[in-house]
């Protein structure tokens, strides 16, 4: 018999340990087979909802992280003073004591002068981990806290706009009832995006089902290559294209769910000649036109039911028009033979999606679920990174979103939800409990946010307080000015009355994962000291000063993984899953914790009170579950707490150790909450253009160039600078796309998922389109470069593929390592991101994306390869 | 992992025409070599008893035995070789392994009769040792060309050409073998063997040419790709230099130039002839590339 | 009962989820994969097609590796799963060359995934049993059906593409898949009677 069986049946422990996946922030639900103290196979959980006992091919491969023998094991310091990318610190293993005795004294320090030179840094990988990390942050006092390329590239204009429309961090189809999707720029089944695996299991079924999937991406990624239409795009486009199709539904079909727009948005509120609202002079509330008493009401009279979409009323004096009847207009901009000239995809074809799409949606039906009679728009239109990820971010994903809000298919059944906006707790506790609910101009607020920053009602602008200049853009949530090449030019212009100092960073790989690495360690040589809590040593130790050797996802604690559910938790209907994270394997070596850690500096600090609350504010914490401020707390005992908050006192985090998670079901009201809940959402976006005037004038006293048209309240397509290049030899667009198999730019050290890569035709190439190669004369596995207008170049080599448009040069994750301390991901795949300028040029001005579409040229390289 | 072997196996794998490197390349050439050797042994064997030449079925012997021992050094469990008797029924290798145990044993039996008397035992030896002797050798002769035409993962191989071409192989190579022996020890039939050489050549270069016409023509992708990794792709230098030059060309200028079959002539001519054998296994074992899981559809694009 | 797999090429997403569950099962060496997604293109832009294909041992019914073994390490296990006795296997290679659908892995010498960092705990624990010197292949996890539990692959498939089950039984879901469906098998025209079956994508 084969050897495989022989399995030793003497082991004296074996055991599975329910656990939380941590490699992608999918948060998927595991346990970990543990055999005599090693763990020999990670699998799902199939107790879970989140992931329902299966794991991606990533998540599966946790032990080749948790036992790389280049892991951090000792604090490290380094003996070089020099700095520089490539320069060899010198690291020297020292004890914790010798790093806390030089780390507290700094902070000490630093904290009496001016507590905002403290900049911290997270991985976006470990989130939920590196939210609790922020913590910190606010208890020391600092406004300065970035997440590296997490939101700059994925989520600044995403989250912000799946915020203001949906109440959530991201959408996704009804997979359960949706027969017609629409992706724009966006994974989702296939092992990469937001819920990675959850979505795999879900898509399939649709797609077995029937759910017809269309997918608008320039390259024929394995969405696109699973769905039932690829539709390759021009990058950077999408904005064009869905103004498109919402003017063929609105002005050529005439596909409208006028009732949703009535009753679910601020269609009806009438707009003055000058752009702004009519409002009520005594309440302040934005008017409607009541049609059956023909006169202008607040939007939340009764007579809004019979609010006018269409036509001109007299209000006050004024010639005023529904919001409806604005975007009606304005989208005569976008016929179809525009979308066509800028997004290269023909009118027909734009027609004939706009067709399907709005048929699809069914406007006007009604489907019965759990008692209640629900519209029903099976069709969804959906976005995210690809999409979003341009300088005209915040209009691309309002313009797809539109689509939905058109006919009327957000948050109902069959259409696109948002990942969970509302959840009206366990059971037995009614917690968590979050429910959006309205402004005082009946705009949907969101019911609970990723970070303190909601998206709206946006914060007043203002003269900016943090090295990012967030206070300047309050839809955005994170900035590139913390690694920007102008950075010292706007702080200088707007007077920022400090200089950050001591970098804290917890995992992120700032000089790869924002953009060109020169930009990004220029900012970094600026601190004075960096301390790095990572599991791997990687370019961007190169610039820290201390190193320490954090915990890896296997072997710490979390009380919430998939919270807030607006984020990583599966959406649709299902059950609800809270399950924790739990030590599969004792810490070993000198590795602790990162949050151990800054608990323990923050009460060493005397900032114990401050750090108590802070983590009361972010759990949520009060009544007898409060932390006392002043008390020190573990953070298992912190934990302890958390827990035994939301689902009650016996359920603390000793219970949910044996038991892993805790499930209940999902309501209906929950999940097509819509329906049930009396909030409105914009598709005229009043509070962006008081935004952009605000934004303007403060723009304008420190000299920044301010561009009013993406702050209009109606979107529109603006090109990016790659669309606007006038050398006609950088002639292809490059952007980049998520591997199935790797997670942004940290698992080319995992020497499993490395051997996949190296066995997919496209995860270490350059996808280029054959007759663009064969026109160009390269052959499949040519080396070549890619060069901006800027002399930015990568090099690499290409994989040629009829499945990408012949405009776009693809590339996978963020790869191209140099660091000598992860030999497997040492020279593997492409560093993308070294095309990307980092400045404001190349940043949305609304939501302060990054743009990551970049014109190049390419031609044959000679040199030597990685 | 970064070592040469794994990396040219991760390449290997992701390549549309994964080449076969089991037999042929790093230890696998021992599989090659041992087939030679295996190969010339049997063809010596045969046609040293048919001209009743004595050295010449030692130098069999030696060869078989060489060839054996070659091919032990290819196993992973050399150890465990015995066992690859058990399944004669199905598998050629086994047969094979067979043959050429009955081959050697024979060989045992036989041989030392030849050179000096056994007594009483001696014509019963040499009645079994020859009999197993020769059924070894014919079965060693056979049973190669099969090995490779049981190989259904590789198209190039799987033709019924291939056992006869390596029957001719075999005589080719026990021509070689007496024509060695004959320019040492003299006593062969030169001039005849010399035609026989050439009737053989002219047999294996049809076999052949009809083995990369029917692949070429008639085979499926796999086994085009072969043809063209023989005649201009990865193995074509090893086609060219060494079976044409040296196995064909180098043999046929030396007759076209000398006059009488001179001993050292007929040596070279046998040696060359071989050596072209070798080249010519190497190239087609060489050449195997697997059978693709997804059949590569050809980019047809509209013009 | 004959054991067999049915893999829903309409539901596969392509994750390579079965490729690396298989993996931490059976702690295969170096490039060694008893399972493996394969991507490959058809047709030109912009109506190519991204053919995805996972593959692992057929355990076919007529298999050219068992004929050509010359040990008999290679056989009929039970219920139709073809395994290999690597107790008698001497590493001869020839199975490999006979297996039409290249599932066949020789393992030389102990590799370890970190190179010259020597193995990882899970390594010392799951892959050095393995021995050297032998062929490797897909085993359809007879451990794991000894326990009750299903396939690693077929278990983890988050699309739940892969279903697994008795052939012999026309009522099983394989075969009722097979049917409805219009199942079929990698090269046929080998004539080896795979025992995984394909539903087209
Ligand atoms: N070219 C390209 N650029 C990208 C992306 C891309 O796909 N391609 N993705 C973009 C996006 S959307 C994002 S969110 C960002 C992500 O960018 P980063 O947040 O920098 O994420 P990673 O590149 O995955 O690097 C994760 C880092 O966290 C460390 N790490 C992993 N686990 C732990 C742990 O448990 N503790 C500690 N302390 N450290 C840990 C790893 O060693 C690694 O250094 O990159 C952005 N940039
Ligand atoms: N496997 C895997 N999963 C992951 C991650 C990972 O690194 N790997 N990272 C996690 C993180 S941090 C994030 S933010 C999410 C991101 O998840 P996604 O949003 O899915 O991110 P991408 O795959 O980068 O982008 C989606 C698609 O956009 C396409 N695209 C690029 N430019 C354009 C364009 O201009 N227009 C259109 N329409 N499409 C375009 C790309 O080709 C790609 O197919 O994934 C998360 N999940
Ligand atoms: S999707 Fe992300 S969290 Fe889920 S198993 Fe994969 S890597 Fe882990
Ligand atoms: S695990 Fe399932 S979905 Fe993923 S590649 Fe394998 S068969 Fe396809
Ligand atoms: S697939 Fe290959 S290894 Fe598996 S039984 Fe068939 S021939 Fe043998
Ligand atoms: S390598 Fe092993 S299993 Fe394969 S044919 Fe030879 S003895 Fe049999
Ligand atoms: S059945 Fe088991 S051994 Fe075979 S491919 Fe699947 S997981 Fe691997
Ligand atoms: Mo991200």
């Amino acid at each position: 018999m084969n050897v495989q069986s022989k399995i030793p049946t003497t082991a004296k422990e074996d055991k599975w340990i329910p656990s939380v996946c941590n490699i992608c922030y999918g948060g998927c639900s595991m346990q970990a087979h543990r055999v005599d103290g090693t763990v020999i196979k990670i699998e799902g959980n199939p107790k879970s909802p989140i992931g329902g006992g299966k794991l991606c091919a990533k998540g599966l491969s946790g032990m080749m992280i948790l036992y790389d023998p280049h892991r951090v094991n000792t604090p490290l310091r380094r003996t070089n003073p020099k700095k520089g990318m490539g320069v060899d610190p010198g690291w020297k293993p020292i004890s914790w004591d010798e790093a806390m005795a030089e780390i507290l004294p700094k902070l000490k320090k630093l904290h009496q002068e001016d507590p905002r030179q403290l900049v911290l840094q997270v991985t976006t990988t470990i989130t939920p981990a590196s939210l609790l990390f922020f913590a910190f942050g606010w208890a020391f006092g600092s406004p300065n806290m970035w997440v590296a390329g997490g939101g700059l590239h994925c989520g600044n204009g995403a989250h912000a706009a799946g915020g203001i429309t949906h109440a959530s961090w991201s959408v996704v189809p009804d997979f359960k009832h949706c027969n017609y999707a629409l992706y724009f720029g966006a994974s989702k089944g296939h092992g990469a995006g937001h819920a990675a695996t959850p979505n795999i299991t879900l898509a399939a079924d649709a797609r077995e089902r029937g759910m017809r999937s269309v997918v608008v991406d320039p390259m024929c990624n394995p969405s696109a290559a699973k769905a039932n239409e690829w539709v390759p795009i021009r990058v950077g486009t999408d904005a064009a294209l869905a103004l498109a199709m919402c003017n063929t539904l609105v002005n050529e079909l005439d596909i409208v769910d006028r009732e949703y727009l009535r009753d679910r948005t601020n269609a009806i509120y009438l707009v003055r000649p000058n752009g702004w609202h009519a409002r009520d002079a005594q309440s302040g509330k934005p008017l409607v036109w009541d049609a059956a008493a023909n006169q202008a009401v607040v939007y939340d009279a009764p007579g809004a039911k019979n609010a006018a979409l269409e036509g001109t009323y007299q209000v006050n004096g004024e010639a005023c028009r529904p919001s409806f009847d604005m975007m009606k207009e304005h989208l005569k901009k976008y016929s179809a033979e525009e979308g066509e000239r800028i997004s290269g995809i023909p009118a027909a074809t734009i027609r004939r999606l706009s067709r399907e799409f709005g048929e699809a949606a069914r406007v006007g039906s009604t489907i019965v679920m759990d008692g209640h009679t629900l519209p029903y728009r099976p069709a969804a239109a959906i976005f995210f990174r690809g999409a979003q990820g341009h300088k005209n971010s915040m209009y691309n994903c309002f313009a797809i979103d539109l689509l939905n809000h058109i006919v009327g298919a957000a948050d109902v059944v069959g259409g696109c939800l948002g990942f969970n906006p509302v959840c009206y707790g366990h059971p037995e506790t009614k917690r968590p409990y979050y429910v959006p609910r309205k402004d005082k101009d009946g705009l949907m607020a969101t019911g609970t946010w990723m970070l303190p920053h909601v998206p709206y009602p946006p914060a007043d602008p203002r003269q900016p307080d943090s090295i990012g200049f967030i206070e300047l853009f309050p839809l955005s949530h994170v900035s590139p000015l913390m690694a920007s090449s102008d950075q010292k030019e706007w702080w200088s212009k707007f007077n920022l009355p400090y200089r950050p100092k001591i970098l804290l960073n917890y995992g992120a790989n700032s000089v790869m994962s924002v953009g060109n690495k020169e930009a990004a360690s220029e900012a970094l040589k600026e601190y004075e000291f960096i301390v790095s809590f990572d599991i791997f040593l990687n370019e961007f130790s190169d610039f820290a000063d201390i190193i320490l050797p954090d915990a890896c996802y296997l072997e710490i604690f979390d009380p919430r993984p998939n919270f807030p559910m607006i984020f990583n938790h599966p959406a649709g209907p299902g059950e609800w899953g809270w399950p924790i994270r739990q030590p599969v394997s004792p810490l070993t070596h000198e590795r602790k914790g990162a949050r151990d850690v800054m608990l323990d500096i923050a009460y060493k600090l005397d900032l114990g009170p401050e750090i108590n609350m802070a983590m009361n504010s972010y759990y949520n914490l009060d009544g007898p579950q409060m932390l006392d401020p002043k008390k020190t707390y573990t953070l298992p005992e912190v934990f302890d707490h958390e827990l035994k908050h939301k689902f009650g006192p016996e359920r603390g985090l000793e219970w949910f150790k044996e038991h892993g998670i805790i499930t209940w079901p999902k309501k209906t009201e929950e999940v097509y909450w819509r329906t049930f809940l009396d909030v409105r959402i914009p598709i005229y976006h009043e509070y962006l253009m008081d935004l952009g005037e605000r934004t303007g004038k403060l723009c304008a006293e420190g000299g920044m160039h301010f561009d009013p048209r993406y702050y209009g309240p109606l979107p529109e397509w603006l090109p990016c600078p790659s669309h606007e290049e006038k050398d006609a030899s950088f002639d292809l667009y490059s952007f980049y796309y998520r591997d199935t198999i790797h997670v942004n730019g940290f698992t080319m050290e995992n020497p499993w998922l490395d051997e996949i890569a190296q066995l997919d035709p496209f995860s270490y190439k350059i996808a280029i389109n054959a007759e663009t190669a064969k026109k160009k004369g390269l052959k499949d596995n040519d080396a070549v470069r890619l060069e901006t207008p800027t002399g930015r170049h990568v090099e690499g080599r290409i994989k040629i593929t009829e499945g990408i448009h012949p405009e776009g040069v693809g590339i996978a994750a963020c790869a191209g390592h140099w660091t000598p301390h992860q030999p497997i991901a040492k020279g593997k795949g492409i560093f993308y991101n070294d095309l990307l300028e980092i400045d404001f040029e190349h940043t949305s001005p609304v939501n302060l994306n990054m743009d990551l579409c970049s014109k190049v040229r390419i031609s044959r390289y000679e040199g030597p390869l990685g | 992992m970064d070592t040469q072997r794994y990396n040219q196996l991760i390449s290997d794998l992701r390549s549309d025409y994964r080449p076969q490197r089991e037999w042929g390349e790093g230890k696998g050439l021992l599989m090659v070599v041992g087939h030679f050797l295996v190969g010339i042994a049997g063809g010596a064997w045969l046609l040293g008893t048919l001209y009743g030449s004595a050295w010449t079925l030692v130098l069999a012997f030696v060869l078989g035995g060489l060839g054996g021992l070659v091919h032990l050094a290819f196993l992973g469990h050399p150890e465990r070789a015995v066992g690859m008797m058990r399944h004669w029924r199905t598998s050629w290798v086994s047969r094979g392994f067979v043959g050429l145990s009955l081959f050697l044993l024979g060989g045992v039996l036989y041989l030392p009769g030849q050179f000096v008397a056994l007594g009483a035992a001696g014509p019963a030896l040499n009645l079994i040792g020859g009999v197993m002797a020769m059924l070894g050798a014919l079965t060693i002769i056979g049973y190669m060309g099969f090995a490779y035409t049981a190989s259904k993962a590789i198209p190039f191989w799987n033709s019924p050409l291939h056992p006869a071409l390596y029957v001719a192989y075999a005589l080719r190579g026990g021509i070689a073998a007496l024509l060695i022996v004959g320019a040492v020890k003299g006593g062969v039939p030169a001039e005849t063997l010399l035609k026989l050489w050439i009737g053989v050549t002219a047999v294996v270069g049809l076999f052949f040419i009809m083995e990369l016409q029917g692949a070429a023509t008639g085979g499926n992708v796999a086994a085009k790709q072969s043809v063209h990794e023989i005649l201009n792709g990865r193995v074509s230098m090893v086609f060219y230099g060494g079976t044409l030059i040296v196995g064909l060309a180098v043999p046929a200028l030396l007759l076209a130039t000398s006059h009488a079959a001179s001993a050292a002539v007929m040596a070279l001519i046998g040696i060359a002839s071989a050596a072209g054998d070798f080249f010519m296994k190497l190239s087609t074992v060489r050449a195997g590339v697997y059978l693709p899981l997804v059949i590569p559809a050809r980019h047809h694009r509209r013009a | 009962m004959r054991l067999g797999m049915v893999i829903d090429l309409k539901r596969c997403m392509a994750c390579y989820g079965c490729q690396m569950s298989c993996k931490t099962e059976h702690g295969t060496p170096p490039g060694i994969f008893f399972a493996r997604v394969l991507k490959r293109e058809e047709g030109t832009y912009p109506s190519n097609r991204m053919i995805f294909l996972p593959v692992l041992c057929n355990h076919c019914e007529d298999a050219p590796c068992v004929d050509v073994c010359p040990t008999e390490a290679s056989h009929y296990a039970e219920h139709g799963i073809v395994d290999i006795d690597h107790d008698k296997c001497v590493g001869c290679h020839s199975c490999m060359v006979a297996c039409p659908y290249t599932n066949r892995y020789f393992r030389d010498e102990k590799q370890h995934y970190f190179g010259a960092a020597g193995p990882t705990p899970y390594e010392v624990a799951r892959s050095d049993r393995h021995p050297e010197g032998v062929v490797m292949k897909c085993n359809f996890c007879r451990p794991r059906l000894a326990e009750g539990k299903l396939p690693a692959c077929v278990d983890n498939c988050a699309a739940l593409a892969r279903t697994f089950g008795d052939l012999d039984d026309p009522n099983s879901a394989v075969s009722r898949l097979i049917k409805e469906r219009g199942g079929f098998t990698l090269h046929p025209e080998a004539g080896t009677g795979p025992n995984v079956y394909y539903l087209a994508p």
